[in-house]
């Protein structure tokens, strides 16, 4: 793929929506014209990254494009405003529903629909609001998120590879639940458990609140690096070595979270999800606990081997990219260009 | 350092207002090319024989920020090596660059005025 090709793909990332192709072939167009005319021959790699340097770095063009004028929030923040906002959103969405969840499920409290929708109603607008004060501040200061200005180098544009390019909604959904998770843990541990029995009362999980510190930290770990894998747009190697070491930190805390309830159900006489099912009728004292805690080992059991897939996909994906090899000038023939 | 600091303060205003007392020229210079239907590229290198650099950073938003206010006209044309987009004025532009040459005319008047004699410390 030519550094041209790569060079409008990039700019078209920060274009806005509307006009994004038209923009992108104009620019095509303009930086063929320009090489053409001041080349005078058949251009090499150097002859098109002075030029994409003349240019500028990708973001700058793309934020050329949006309209001029008093902003609150200007074209440089306005990505990572989006990018924010949409978690913020995502999350305060996910929280309400899980406090519903819990107060339907846990607490038995029937579910109000308009009170639930009111209450949509008020943080929506407030967890948006707080976003929109917080970049007015940034933009009131002029504070760029990255400026590459002439430090910038066409040849480490990223290659044009579908396969590399991230799902957009699925890590802000993970962030978002990331985020609601870490609260609940963080907060309010004790209402993650199980109901001891039809009608009886609710017991926090013991194992899950011995380890909050280690799960805290995975937590905030994978949610860094998806904040920072969304701000870049791509699967990047560092972002991956990141994302697996992030991975085994959370292999190792889940690891240790089935121990911890492998240790808890021989103690408490536990032999199976299955088994507990079966004996739920002759052991009704503790039979519910049990059921709990191996209803919680089978959920941390799928966890895990979801993880070790995802990681084991990574590892591969690495390897497959590195193999391949990086963007190297030297190789790319003239006609390319 | 304090020094440094001014001078580089100094340096960045200069450069901030040139840019606006450019940014309304350029419109008018744009509009004034386009009688005839020009790409992007060629444009500039009209505007640069007569004297006035353009970067294309700059000079391919603008043209879009005309045509978006009616001002230009845009067509994509494919008949040559690869396609190109050819701006040309509107009726619209037309009148705008009429009434703007004439204030411009006005205003560098006024403004040869009340420069004389600046530039000689007088």
């Amino acid at each position: 793929m030519s550094l041209i090709d790569r060079y409008v793909h990039e700019v078209g990332r920060y274009l806005p929506r509307k006009n994004r192709t038209d923009i992108q072939a104009e620019l095509r167009s303009s930086l063929i014209d320009a090489l053409q005319d001041r080349v005078g021959r058949e251009p090499i790699e150097a002859d098109v990254v002075e030029l994409l340097k003349e240019f500028g770095p990708p973001k700058a063009v793309a934020a050329s494009y949006y309209p001029e004028g008093q902003y609150l929030i200007g074209p440089a923040l306005y990505p990572l405003f989006r990018l924010v906002a949409g978690i913020a959103l995502t999350a305060v969405l996910g929280a309400q529903l899980l406090a519903l969840g819990i107060a339907h499920f846990i607490a038995q409290e029937p579910i109000a629909s308009l009170e639930a929708l009111g209450s949509l109603m008020n943080s929506i607008p407030s967890a948006l609001g707080m976003v929109v004060i917080v970049f007015a501040i940034l933009q009131w200061f002029e504070v760029r998120p990255e400026s590459e200005g002439e430090a910038w180098d066409p040849t480490g544009l990223p290659e044009i590879d579908q396969a590399e390019s991230v799902k957009k909604g699925e890590r802000v959904f993970a962030i978002a639940m990331g985020i609601v998770i870490l609260v609940v843990l963080v907060f309010f541990p004790e209402i993650i458990g199980f109901v001891s029995g039809p009608g009886g009362q609710f017991v926090s999980n013991p194992v899950i609140t011995r380890y909050i510190g280690w799960i805290s930290l995975s937590l905030l770990a994978g949610i860094g690096l998806d904040i920072w894998l969304l701000w870049r747009g791509r699967w990047e190697t560092k972002i991956r070595i990141g994302k697996i070491a992030s991975n085994l930190l959370g292999i190792a805390v889940l690891f240790l979270l089935i121990e911890g309830h492998n240790a808890w159900l021989a103690e408490h006489g536990g032999s199976g999800f299955l088994d507990a099912v079966s004996r739920l009728p002759e052991n009704i004292a503790n039979g519910w606990q049990v059921l709990g805690m191996e209803a919680f080992r089978l959920g941390l059991g799928v966890a895990l081997i979801v993880m070790l897939i995802e990681t084991l996909v990574m590892i591969f994906r690495l390897v497959r990219v590195n193999l391949r090899g990086g963007f190297s000038p030297e190789r790319l023939p003239p006609s390319q260009v | 350092m304090v020094l440094m600091s001014r001078e580089r303060e100094s340096s960045e205003l200069h450069e901030k207002l040139t840019q606006e007392l450019r940014r309304g020229a350029l419109v008018l210079a744009a509009l004034s090319q386009l009688k005839e239907p020009k790409y992007g590229y060629a444009l500039i290198n009209s505007l640069a024989e007569r004297g006035l650099e353009i970067e294309q950073g700059t000079l391919y938003p603008l043209l879009r920020r005309l045509e978006s206010r009616g001002l230009l006209q845009s067509e994509w044309n494919v008949d040559g090596s690869h396609p190109r987009r050819y701006y040309v004025i509107s009726p619209a532009g037309l009148r705008l660059l009429e009434s703007l040459t004439a204030e411009w005319r006005r205003l560098t008047t006024v403004m040869d005025v009340l420069l004389e004699g600046t530039s000689g410390g007088g």
